[in-house]
Parts: C-alpha cells; sequence; structure tokens
C-alpha cells in the first residue's frame, strides 16, 4: 500500500511526481503526430492521419477541429479525451462571445483548456486528459498569427513551432533547425509537411493541412495540394543528394588524385567509399 | 407599440421589423436592428420585454452557432423552431421568464422550401404562411388574409409588405419610423431596402 | 384555457371510435393560425386530444411521446388505450400545485388480445380520469358540445354513421363558440385502420 502513490490521482510520490499525469504523457505519445507552425502571416497545423481501416469513413475520423471561427485545434492522444475537451473549449467560446460580444483570444482559450487539464490532475475521482493540443488562430483586431500548445499537466506555452505525439522529439529538433521568422505562406505550409514526413513514412495520404490566413480565414488543402508539395520536397531532396554525391565523388576524386601523386599506400581511397555511399540516403 | 410582420412566397420569407426602442413614452433610437439572422438561412425577429429580448435572441443565437460547429451543419428551420420553443417554454415555467415573442424564418435548403413560425412568449408555435406581432397584427393579418399569395415572387411579395407597412401606419396612433427588412432564400438571410 | 381557444370531442360507436379538434389557434381573439391541430397519434390505435393552453398542448404532445416511446422499449409491446389514460392521469397530477392548463382526451381500440374494444376516457388539467361510454367533449366549446352531443349521439354507430355524427355534432357546436372553429379535423379509429378527414367550415 506504502508504494501506491499512482493509485489516488492527488498523491504525490515522496520525490515530487505525480504519476497518474506521467501516465497521460505516455498516451500523448503514443498518439499520432501533430506538428503546428507559425509564418510571417500564416499559421499552419499539420497531423498525422492514421489510416482509416478499408470499410470505415474517413470524415468521421477527426484530429483537427474548429473550436470558433477564428480558433483551430489540434490534438495527440486520447481521442475520446480530445472529444470532451473541444466540446468544453466550444462552449465557452459562445459563452464568451454571450457574455462580453467578443471572440475569445487565442491565449484566453489556451488558458481556459490548461485549466481544465490543470483541474483534472488536483481533484478526486478522476484522471488527468490523456491528451497534449496545439492551437492556432489570431486575436480579434490584430494580424499576428498564434501558436500554443497545453499539456496533460495543465502547462501551456506560445511557439514558434512545435510538435506534439509520436516522435515529436525528432520533429522538433527538425523544427528547430529549419524555422525561420517571417515565413511566407507556401514556405511554412513546406515546413510543415517536411517535418511531419520526418516521421510520417506513407506520404501526403497520410498528412492533413490545416491553413489559417487571417482572422476566420481557414482552409484545409485537398490531396492533391498536399502531393505536390511532398514531391517538390523529394525532389529537392534528390538534388540536395545529387550536389552531395557529386561533391563527395569530387573530394574523392581529389583526395585520390593527392594520394596517388604522394606514396601510393593501400586503401585509403577504397575505405572513402562507404563513407560517401552512407551520406547518400 | 413594437410591430413585426413576416410572410412566405415562392422560395422566400420576408420578415419586417420596426426600428424603435422605447422607454415609456419616449423614443430613444430609431435604428434598432430587431430581426437577428441565426444561420445561413435563419432570421428570427424578436419583440417583448426590453433586456429579455436582446439576452435571449443573443443566447438562441449563440446555441444555434455551438449547434453548427459541433455538428458540422447548421439545423433546419423546423428543428431550430421547435427547439427555440421549448426554450421559451421551459423559461415560463421557470423563476424569471423570458417574455419575447418571435417570428422565425427560414430556409430549408434539404427541401428548398420556405418556413415561417410564429412563436409567443408562452412558447406556443405555429407554422404558418404569414404572421405578425405586436399591436399591428390586428390590421395586417386581414390585409394578408385578402393579399397573400404563397407562390408570389420576389417583387409581389414585397409589394403586399409594403401594403402591411403603409396600414400600420395610417391606422396605428403612433408612427413607427423605418422598418428594417430581411430575407431568407436560396442565397441565404440577408437584409433588403424596401 | 380561452387564451388559445380550441375543443376536441370523442365518440363511442360500435367497435370504433372517433375524435376530433378543430383548427383554430388563437391569442385572445385574435386567430393567429387555421391549421392548429390539438389530435396526435399515440400509437396506430390510440389518439390523444387536448385542449387548452396551445404551448402545454406542445410540451405535453412532446413529453407523452417519449413516455409512450419509453415504454414500448421497456415492455416490448404497445400501450393499451386504459394503460395510456393512466399514464396521462399521473404526467397531469405529477404536476398537481402547478397544473399544465390542457384537458386531455383519449380515444382507441383495445389491441385483438383485449378484444378489440372501443375506449375512450376524458381528463380534467390536473388528471382526474372520466370513462364514458358514450362521449367526452373539453374545450372552450364544450357546454355547446355536451348539448347537441346528447343530443344526436346514439349506441352502436358504424363507422359512417359516427363520422356523420361526430362531425355535425362538433360543427355545430363550434360554430356558436368565437374561440373554436376555422375547420375542424376528425379521425374514425378501427380495429383494421384510421380514417382521416378534414372538415370544412365557417371561416368566421
Amino acid at each position: 500500500m506504502s508504494r501506491s502513490y499512482d493509485r489516488a490521482l492527488t498523491v504525490f510520490s515522496p520525490d515530487g511526481h505525480l504519476f497518474q499525469v506521467e501516465y497521460a504523457w505516455e498516451a500523448v505519445r503514443k498518439g499520432t503526430c501533430a506538428v503546428g507552425v507559425r509564418g510571417k502571416d500564416v499559421v499552419v497545423l499539420g497531423v498525422e492521419k492514421k489510416s482509416v481501416l478499408q470499410l470505415q469513413d474517413p470524415r468521421t475520423v477527426r484530429k483537427v477541429v474548429m473550436l470558433d471561427d477564428h480558433i483551430c485545434l489540434a490534438f495527440a492522444g486520447l481521442s475520446a479525451d480530445g472529444r470532451v475537451l473541444i466540446d468544453k473549449a466550444r462552449i465557452e467560446c459562445q459563452s464568451h462571445r454571450l457574455t462580453v460580444e467578443d471572440p475569445v483570444s487565442v491565449e484566453y482559450i489556451t488558458r481556459h483548456i490548461a485549466g481544465i487539464q490543470q483541474r483534472y490532475t488536483q481533484s478526486g475521482g478522476v484522471r488527468p486528459f490523456g491528451i497534449s493540443t496545439l492551437i492556432i488562430g489570431f486575436d480579434p483586431q490584430d494580424t499576428r498569427p498564434r501558436l500554443y500548445q497545453t499539456e496533460p499537466s495543465g502547462i501551456y506555452s506560445a511557439w514558434k513551432a512545435n510538435a506534439i505525439g509520436r516522435s515529436s522529439k525528432t520533429v522538433r529538433e527538425f523544427l528547430e533547425k529549419n524555422h525561420k521568422d517571417d515565413m511566407s505562406r507556401d514556405e511554412t505550409i513546406k515546413l510543415t509537411i517536411k517535418s511531419l514526413l520526418e516521421v510520417v513514412q506513407t506520404g501526403a495520404k497520410n498528412i492533413e493541412i490545416s491553413v489559417m490566413e487571417s482572422f476566420g480565414k481557414v482552409t484545409t488543402l485537398d490531396l492533391s495540394q498536399i502531393e505536390a508539395t511532398v514531391q517538390e520536397i523529394e525532389r529537392e531532396k534528390e538534388q540536395e543528394a545529387e550536389r552531395k554525391r557529386s561533391r563527395l565523388a569530387a573530394t574523392a576524386a581529389g583526395q585520390a588524385a593527392m594520394m596517388a601523386s604522394s606514396t601510393p599506400s593501400t586503401g585509403g581511397a577504397s575505405e572513402a567509399a562507404p563513407g560517401s555511399g552512407s551520406g547518400v540516403q | 407599440m413594437e410591430c413585426q410582420v413576416a410572410l412566405t412566397g415562392k422560395g422566400y420569407v420576408l420578415v419586417a421589423a420596426d426600428t424603435v426602442a422605447a422607454r415609456s413614452i419616449v423614443k430613444m433610437k430609431h435604428d434598432e436592428d430587431k430581426i437577428k439572422v441565426l444561420g445561413s438561412h435563419l432570421l428570427m425577429s424578436y419583440s417583448g420585454e426590453p433586456g429579455d429580448t436582446v439576452q435571449f435572441a443573443e443566447y438562441i443565437e449563440r446555441n444555434l452557432r455551438l449547434h453548427q460547429i459541433r455538428y458540422l451543419q447548421p439545423l433546419r428551420p423546423s428543428p431550430a423552431a421547435a427547439w427555440i420553443r421549448r426554450q421559451l417554454a421551459d423559461s415560463l415555467r421557470s423563476r424569471s421568464p423570458y417574455s419575447v415573442n418571435l417570428l422565425v424564418g427560414g430556409y430549408d435548403i434539404a427541401t428548398s422550401e420556405p418556413h415561417l413560425y410564429w412563436v409567443d412568449y408562452l412558447g406556443t408555435l405555429a407554422h404558418v404562411p404569414y404572421a405578425a406581432q405586436g399591436y399591428g397584427s390586428y390590421f395586417v393579418l386581414s390585409l394578408l388574409d385578402r393579399y397573400h399569395n404563397p407562390e408570389a415572387t420576389l417583387e409581389e411579395g414585397i409589394e403586399t409588405l409594403k401594403r402591411c407597412i403603409a396600414e400600420m401606419e395610417k391606422r396605428l396612433i403612433v408612427g413607427l419610423g423605418k422598418f428594417k427588412v430581411k430575407i431568407v432564400d436560396k442565397d441565404g438571410a440577408r437584409e433588403i431596402e424596401l | 384555457m380561452q387564451i388559445n381557444g380550441g375543443s376536441v370531442i370523442a365518440m363511442v360507436g360500435k367497435n370504433c371510435v372517433a375524435i376530433a379538434s378543430d383548427l383554430r389557434l388563437g391569442n385572445q381573439a385574435l386567430t393567429v393560425a387555421t391549421n392548429f391541430e390539438k389530435v396526435f397519434p399515440v400509437t396506430d390505435r390510440i389518439y390523444l386530444g387536448m385542449a387548452g393552453l396551445a404551448t402545454d398542448v406542445l410540451t405535453l404532445r412532446e413529453r407523452f411521446r417519449f413516455r409512450v416511446n419509453m415504454y414500448t422499449i421497456k415492455e416490448e409491446r404497445e400501450i393499451e388505450p386504459e394503460t395510456f389514460a393512466h399514464l396521462v392521469s399521473s404526467t397531469l397530477y405529477e404536476r398537481r400545485f402547478g397544473p399544465y392548463f390542457i384537458e386531455p382526451i383519449i380515444a382507441g381500440i383495445t389491441s385483438p388480445a383485449k378484444g378489440s374494444k372501443p375506449f375512450i376516457a376524458g381528463a380534467d388539467l390536473i388528471g382526474c380520469l372520466n370513462f364514458a361510454k358514450d362521449f367526452v367533449v373539453v374545450g372552450t366549446a364544450s357546454d355547446e358540445l355536451f348539448g347537441i352531443a346528447e343530443g344526436l349521439w346514439e349506441p352502436d354507430l358504424e363507422p359512417e354513421d359516427l363520422f356523420e355524427t361526430i362531425s355535425q355534432t362538433f360543427l355545430n357546436a363550434v360554430d356558436r363558440d368565437a374561440f373554436s372553429g376555422w375547420g375542424a379535423i376528425v379521425h374514425i379509429i378501427t380495429p383494421e385502420k384510421v380514417i382521416t378527414r378534414k372538415l370544412q367550415a365557417r371561416m368566421d
């Protein structure tokens, strides 16, 4: 009994952990990946879609949803928990409009969602929400795109670009390397898709992209548009690889020439070959 | 002294409401919009206790919007009217009932039919071809009995509506000023000038 | 009871019952709609009519539909007219000290297992049942309906004769009442089928 710190949610373990919250994190890590990227005046959500079963209606499986005219949310983790949290957020959006006649700001609704998530880590008889969310949108009378993240613990934070869910670490590292400030619409979409391709092996058909360009202007890209971008990315990668290969070949040739001009010892040139081969992949 | 008139025609509903906001004997405002657009193809005019009216209309507006966000499609006119009626019927037997009378006009895009509902503060709902609320109804309904035609074109419908408004101007003891008119048809809900 | 107006009547015939309502919906003396039916099917063999405050007519139609559907699902059989009458009674009595302002009439035929017998009943607004053998009336024209029905009704009328009797009774009664009329609808319920007819009436 003394060791069951993960039985009752509201009990700390001796080293200050709430195990149930950490288990909720596990659920998030198992969820499909979602990426949010902020550009100059655009913000993009990209999600990895699980491939639907043959007889399933793909329209009924949603990971990106509208909370209000100007706010979009994607989540990773338990879909059932997501649905409940989303409904609470939608009610708050309309309730806010009803009471103060203004739409919610992105930060406000993020704080509200995070507040709900926090409450479920501190009250009895409940378990935390097994989801992380990415929330994008525009504040009313404002042109700056917003991107926020919430976690099962109730933490929320603003980002330039971020990923949640399966392999989110890989994607985040990719984003850290490749994100630039003031990206255009196309660049932002491309970066989103590119980062998702790091973890989505099956390509365009398992990617869903939602683009928000200004207050209330949201578009979901069709498969053909995503496919076009994926092909473009692949082309670029190939060119890059081609360049690398030729450069490697050139270096190898140069080295070989240098080797040849000096003492023609054994192995030096042939050992360079496997190295260049791995660079091509 | 608030007055509202609505009528259906071939593929449309016209809803007209006066624009006066009055406190006792004083007109405080001459450009009050008493017709709310509740969705792409739904209109609701409201009258009654000041305060209650706007409060109730906004409550309805936000809940119908919530429905649309949740279920990705708006309620059709008949279920929307039934739900609104239920809100008033429940309110009637609550501690503080809303005293709001409504005309709900909608265009059902599934069946391509215009619908008009008369709703009072008790929660009485009637599906009607034409309707009116307020003192104006005593003049206007008899006029519509004579001139209403469910197959009328928009021009003819507007002509009938003008007749009704003229009659109210003529017979009602207090002038109601300008009427705001909104229409809902297959192209959605919007305001029109008479 | 006189805000919206309206009347309903039900009569027993030979192996059949009839129920009729007017179509007027008023707001005091002003007629708002002339298509407001006050009789609703409960099952294939039971009809419920309600006269009184129109908002309660609509609310109770919804509540009874809900309660009958729950009964049908739980019991896995159709409700009997008499059972339904008691359901109506208890639903109304729930609001003993803040009642729904309607008076109901139930007309139906019992199931074949119970002999397909005609059944009618009326109740007051708090659910005091009145099982009549001949006819029941409610609404703003109830006094007129009572008088004429008393004179015209006779036992063991065949469906078509019953239709004639209830129609004449109803039309002549509502013509003397300012709050009822503007057309009527009649349902004749027999063990085999229900015949529904709309009646032309004075429109004033």
